[in-house]
């Protein structure tokens, strides 16, 4: 059996569901990874290994390593803004939602800002799961529309004379942000660069970052 | 679909709850959520099928339960319609009943499960013989009306007109994809100056780029 992309009766399943599904959240997790199981179609461990994967392994440290190589070797950042999936492969982050990645640069000039504003698609193997707020309808709705509002919620303060560019996700094209190299940050390794490297500046809600 | 999942300029939802933590998961059903949505056998379904599937939650829930819990109600709603469980599978202490397999999925350790996250790294671009209709900076015309089914042509952006900013290559049409049908087509970043987006914006300089598909777009005759 498989699929019939029968819209309408999915709709109908999703009255059923309304009022059948256990209360909480959690239950309701449960009761889908629980028949999961018991129908062989899933592996509890399997599950395991996947969140401890995007626990430990996968997440934001990763982009910020690829913006510190940026940083400091011109050549790697040529190569990024050219082909991101082939640069970030050359560290092994190729993966989930990656393979059509654009790695966009703010400058003086131009502050750059990924939303979704269709779903919450988001480059998983270079910044893990996606924070909370990018998923959720505030920014979703005013990213597009209010970009300078919403930055000044983060605490980013945009001059009139930066251009701001919006990157909707419509498509299976992701986005990451390359911020710009605090100042004061000249001789700095690559370890301690990826340090000052916060996942937001790679979404575009974090502009000024800091030598700490 | 003109749905609630198409928020893009749509007012009142208040302000961004800000949040710098980089924490991946907040709650343990969260994590569980996510791991068996990585992992689960799926019954042939296409990645525009599930989307649109999230899109048909009601709007009240859609809105108004947490994200990861909306993800396990549309994968409920992909088994059922698919017919590998039923809504009175839910909550029994046994439900092997429909669509049990005779062979579970081995369970994967931490260092396969990278090796397949290396590996899911999908394209979704083909080579096709026809040419891109339309040129870097070529003006073009979103469409003006979308269709009952699952498309990725936000309103905010119909009849609205942009800049062809580059040309994708062909990929998966995601409103034939979600009908299990895979063509490609060409698709292409556009961008629309904030100004012929928003009324407001008058007088900015900013910018707002989308992908879209060539059947979204028209050349602009003017």
């Amino acid at each position: 059996m498989s699929s019939k992309f029968d819209a309408e009766k999915v709709a109908e399943i999703h009255q059923h569901l309304h009022s059948h599904l256990p209360s909480e959240s959690a239950l309701r997790v449960k009761a889908l990874e629980t028949l999961l199981v018991d129908k062989g179609l899933v592996n509890p461990q399997t599950i395991d290994a996947w969140v401890e994967a995007y626990t430990d392994q996968i997440g934001p440290k990763r982009g910020a390593r690829v913006v510190a190589r940026a940083w400091l070797d011109a050549e790697y950042k040529k190569r990024l803004l050219e082909d991101a999936p082939a640069a970030i492969d050359e560290l092994g982050y190729l993966g989930k939602a990656t393979a059509h990645l654009k790695v966009v640069e703010n400058t003086d000039q131009v502050h750059n800002l990924v939303v979704c504003t269709l779903c919450s698609c988001y480059p998983f193997s270079i910044l893990g799961v996606a924070p909370a707020w990018y998923k959720a309808a505030a920014y979703r709705s005013r990213a597009v529309r209010d970009p300078r509002g919403v930055l000044a919620e983060f605490g980013v303060a945009i001059d009139d004379d930066i251009e701001v560019r919006v990157w909707d996700s419509t498509a299976e094209l992701r986005y990451l942000v390359l911020p710009q190299r605090p100042p004061g940050a000249g001789g700095m390794s690559e370890d301690a660069l990826t340090e000052l490297v916060s996942r937001n500046s790679m979404i575009g809600t974090d502009r000024n970052l800091i030598k700490r | 679909m003109d749905g609630i999942h198409d928020l893009g300029g749509k007012q009142g939802y208040g302000p961004v709850e800000v949040d710098a933590d980089e924490t991946p998961f907040h709650h343990d059903w969260e994590a569980r959520e996510w791991g068996l949505a990585q992992s689960a056998r799926t019954p042939g379904i296409t990645i525009d099928w599930w989307r649109h599937c999230r899109e048909l939650i009601s709007p009240e829930d859609y809105l108004g339960r947490p994200y990861f819990d909306s993800w396990a109600q549309t994968d409920f709603a992909t088994y059922i319609e698919a017919g590998w469980m039923t809504v009175d599978d839910i909550g029994r202490f046994d439900a092997r009943g429909v669509g049990a397999e005779d062979d579970p999925p081995p369970a994967l350790t931490l260092q396969q499960v990278l090796q397949e996250d290396h590996s899911h790294a999908h394209r979704f671009d083909a080579e096709v013989d026809a040419e891109p209709l339309f040129a870097i900076g070529q003006q073009v015309i979103a469409a003006s009306h979308g269709h009952a089914g699952h498309t990725r042509l936000p309103q905010y952006a119909r009849g609205r007109r942009g800049t062809i900013q580059a040309c994708n290559g062909a990929h998966v049409l995601p409103d034939e994809s979600a009908r299990g049908v895979e063509i490609h087509q060409y698709c292409y970043s556009v961008m629309f100056s904030a100004e012929e987006l928003w009324a407001e914006a008058s007088g900015r300089r900013d910018k707002v780029f989308l992908d879209l598909w060539e059947s979204y777009l028209s050349a602009d005759k003017q």
